[in-house]
């Protein structure tokens, strides 16, 4: 099959020197699996290697009364036996490296098993054999506790307590919420204006990475007192820095392998057979392996979480959303690990591809007793999306108008301004429809097959920040002790409002001051410059026509489908009309804000970088002596 | 412990067997077990007893001893009426270590020469010297076998079949094989085999009789068709559900009996 591209789309705005895609590429790794000489954590080969293997919980929830393991240390061949009590920092959680959330994992459960597979017991012994019949031996007196497994249950004021670090079974945002905010506009008064309100739940389960070569770890006692280890690890410095953490060894100590890992996905980012080994390489002083099997990859390796989400939109009868909101809930499991990331990033990435004026969202990081999930392939982007797309068919049903019509007349346009407050460029959601309707037959209308994500974007109030509505709800606690309704606004709290053009954190609505001089913007180096090459001038006050685009009324929030170069024509009416190309430009133009004295001496640079893009519009890469092009590239900036 | 042990001779294997033990064939199955940290055994056994390699022929009796392997049947101009059958076990690794009398103890949905021995009325010779037919050996499953014996098809009377959603190294949908014997022009004495569609292969005693004494032919076949699935219960597994199974067994058995394509 004969790929086709489209190079007539963005012609202007990259250069066309791609040369990649079609030719053959050898991956820089296929020869040394092809042959079979491609060494993975499991083939370096040690003599008297200890293997080792896991007491784990048959419960989704229970309190652990006693272990007696003196059976299991009896047995023929078995080293060690190691619990929670041995591991110097047993408790954890992944994004503790960057400060993000508490520990709340225990590398080996003492006191209570949060879901079915925990490990509670390591067992090193001469062969796995050894130490399955020594795990096979350990008593576990265990008191089972009411377990929950549903996202929503879980955040009811009856569920009970799952992770004790987060006794409210929801991840603490900022240390004040019990969710992760998105507050864009004012959605309750937009609803109310909406033509349609279409509400649709989706739902998707977790998937596990299910890579070939199963998770594990070698660590050997290396000379000074250093442990080699050998491991299947996607993020080798997490890795370092975890074990580090938890045997509270200094991290010079550790000579970590990896890099050749048999499929990851996602699922070997959890760390935890890189501690557990090189502990028990400490404690025995012999090279010691912990390997999991199929069957504990497919049950206790951290899968995609699953994740549920509701989403209210107004539409009006035309097609065009105007208002947006979002519920979701992501199930981590019993542990955090990176979840309380994947709401975030989930996030980040509402409303989807679309410019809706109004939007708020509630995504919660939800404890329950299943498999810690952790980060798959784009997860916390993933499922919402697919609520999205599926959403946006619901609209189009609700509202008699074909699918691919719909997207394109909400899709992002150049200037429009996203709900997480930047705005949006390079978009490209429209000519990806187009070329799927031309390529499938499907028909648009004339408007729609006109239509350009670089005309008609930042019309009015789709162009600003606008004003606001905030509410207090969802405080750490709140719902357990009330039972609050998670959806955004669904309480009685506090109502406050930003003003149009303010953006959530109190800082600048267009980007924070770097912190420090060196790490100021280099454009040349990003490649962009202005869509119309307008020289960075400072922000002047907003312009008229923004300022007063109040953000819920519909006729502001329209796209116009008309192709570039028909903009603004004197029969449209005012709202299609767009802003100036100045203020257009001004917001993203504007120079991060500067320290009083900042050398002057920046202003030719920006001059050149100026002149060079009336040509070439936008650069792709870098362009250094003996630097890769492609540190920054990329086809749109 | 997991031990090892190895007999010159596979009398004296046969006979260190109890039931913590597992006779070791090509190991495809066993170790795989072992693997997965199964203990209802500690005692592998095995025998360099190169007498079970053997494939010795008299006329159209074939002897095969149960230790040939997959790869030694396809390089068998003896066996060449196996060849499907065997080709359609695993890969090439699978198959050169994979035993005859290994995949008579294959669990569903493995077992896929299994079900073309027992269209071909395959007789299971015992390390004890006891001969029993295979369709008894399947319904108990064990001791130790030295050979089977088998007598060559005629003609293109065997057929055989696998079902499987990847090709080529897919798991069994269903196999399928039949031996169709005819006498003045019409079906007689044919044998019909299923796999994966029960928890042995089996042979169809529905189908076998309905296709006693017709033509084989569309018109021929209709009745055989219909009693596809009489008399069995396909099990629900990862590959297929046992509803699907019963669906698409008409189909396939059409298939097999007319010589017909599936692509």
């Amino acid at each position: 099959m004969n790929a086709e591209y489209r190079k007539d789309l963005f012609a202007d705005e990259r250069s066309d020197d791609f040369d990649i895609i079609g030719k053959p590429v050898i991956r820089q790794d296929i020869l040394g699996h092809v042959t079979g000489r491609s060494k993975f954590y499991d083939d370096h080969a040690f003599d008297g290697l200890l293997h080792m293997r896991c007491v784990r919980s048959p419960h989704h929830h229970a309190r652990i009364r006693s272990v007696d393991s003196s059976a299991a240390e009896r047995q023929g061949g078995v080293v060690r036996v190691l619990g929670g009590r041995d591991v110097p920092v047993n408790t954890n959680t992944l994004l503790s490296l960057i400060n993000f959330g508490r520990d709340d994992e225990p590398l080996l459960a003492t006191d209570k098993v949060g879901y079915v597979g925990q490990p509670i017991l390591a067992v090193v012994a001469t062969s796995v054999r050894a130490a399955q019949e020594a795990v096979d031996a350990v008593k576990v007196d265990y008191e089972e506790l009411p377990h929950v497994l549903d996202v929503e249950e879980a955040l009811k004021p009856e569920a009970p307590i799952v992770n004790e670090e987060y006794p409210n079974n929801s991840f603490d945002y900022f240390d004040t919420y019990d969710h992760q905010k998105l507050r864009f506009g004012d959605v309750e008064t937009a609803f109310s204006k909406a033509d349609h309100i279409v509400e649709g739940e989706y739902q998707m389960s977790p998937i596990e990475q299910a890579p070939i070569e199963t998770c594990g770890a070698i660590a050997a006692p290396e000379t000074n007192d250093r442990i080699t280890v050998h491991t299947s690890t996607q993020a080798l410095f997490f890795s370092v820095g975890v074990t580090a953490k938890q045997l509270d060894v200094s991290s010079a100590r550790l000579h970590f392998i990896g890099g050749t890992v048999g499929g990851g996905f996602g699922g070997k980012v959890d760390s935890h057979h890189e501690p557990l080994a090189a502990l028990a390489c400490l404690a025995t002083g012999k090279p010691v392996k912990y390997m999991w099997d199929r069957a504990e990859e497919m049950q206790v390796g951290g899968p995609r979480g699953g994740e549920r989400w509701r989403i209210k939109d107004g539409v009006m009868r035309d097609g065009r959303i105007i208002a947006r909101a979002f519920t979701g809930f992501f199930d981590a499991g019993a542990y955090t690990r990176l979840s309380s990331y994947a709401v975030q990033k989930s996030t980040g990435h509402l409303p989807g591809p679309y410019s809706i004026p109004n939007v708020a969202s509630n995504v919660y990081c939800v404890f329950t007793n299943r498999t810690p999930s952790t980060a798959m392939r784009g997860f916390g982007i993933t499922a919402v999306d697919f609520a999205i797309e599926r959403h946006m068919d619901k609209v189009a049903r609700a509202v008699g108008m074909d699918p691919i019509e719909l997207r394109i007349l909400n899709a992002y346009r150049d200037g429009d301004m996203k709900a997480h407050r930047r705005e949006a460029k390079n978009c490209a959601l429209i000519e990806s429809c187009q070329a799927v309707a031309q390529k499938t037959g499907w028909r648009l209308s004339a408007d729609a097959a006109r239509a350009s994500s670089k005309s008609g974007g930042g019309v009015g109030a789709l162009g600003v920040i606008p004003e606001t509505v905030t509410d207090d709800e969802g405080r750490i606690g709140e719902r357990r002790r009330s039972g609050l309704a998670p959806e955004p606004f669904s309480g009685q709290g506090t109502r406050g409002l930003l003003p149009e053009g303010h953006s959530s954190n109190n800082s600048s609505a267009f980007g924070n001051a770097p912190q420090r001089e060196d790490m100021e913007a280099e454009i040349e180096r990003l490649g962009f410059i202005g869509a119309a090459g307008v020289p960075p001038t400072p922000q002047g006050p907003m312009d008229e026509t923004a300022s007063s685009a109040r953000p819920i009324a519909p006729s502001e929030t329209a796209h116009t489908t008309h192709p570039a170069g028909a903009r603004g024509g004197p029969s449209l009416p005012a709202a299609y009309t767009q802003r100036p190309a100045s203020t257009i430009n001004q917001p993203f133009a504007q120079p991060p804000a500067q320290a009083p004295g900042t050398p002057a001496a920046q202003q030719p640079a920006a001059a050149e970088a100026e002149s060079e893009s009336a040509t070439t519009h936008f650069q792709r890469g870098v362009r250094r002596p003996g630097v890769s092009r492609f540190i920054s590239g990329s086809r749109r900036r | 412990m997991l031990e090892v042990q190895t007999y010159p001779t596979v009398g004296e294997a046969a006979s260190a067997m109890d039931d913590q033990a597992r006779f070791l064939g090509g190991g495809t199955l066993i170790m795989n077990r072992v693997n997965y940290g199964d203990r209802r055994f500690n005692r592998i056994v095995r025998t360099t007893d190169a007498s079970l390699s053997e494939i010795r022929v008299e006329g159209d009796r074939l002897e095969v001893g149960a230790g040939v392997t997959m790869a030694a049947i396809l390089a068998s101009r003896d066996l060449d009426f196996l060849s499907p059958a065997a080709r359609a076990v695993g890969g090439p690794a699978i198959r050169n270590m994979a035993s005859v009398g290994g995949n008579l103890m294959a669990p569903h949905p493995y077992g896929d020469l299994a079900v073309a021995l027992l269209a071909l009325d395959a007789v299971v010779r015992m390390v004890s010297g006891e001969e029993l037919s295979l369709e008894d050996f399947l319904a108990r499953r064990n001791g130790v076998v030295r050979s089977l014996l088998i007598r060559r098809p005629r003609g293109d009377e065997f057929r055989f079949r696998k079902v499987s959603r990847v090709k080529p190294k897919g798991v069994s949908v269903m196999s399928m094989a039949a031996r169709l014997t005819r006498s003045a022009g019409r079906l007689s004495g044919v044998r019909v085999a299923y796999g994966a569609m029960a928890s042995t292969p089996v042979r169809v005693r529905a189908v076998e009789s309905a296709l006693e004494g017709v033509s084989l032919d569309h018109a021929g076949i209709t009745a055989a068709l219909s009693a596809a699935t009489e008399g069995l219960d396909p099990p629900d597994d990862p590959i297929a559900s046992g509803w699907y199974r019963r669906e698409v067994a008409p189909v396939h058995l059409r298939r097999l009996l007319l010589g017909e394509d599936a692509r």
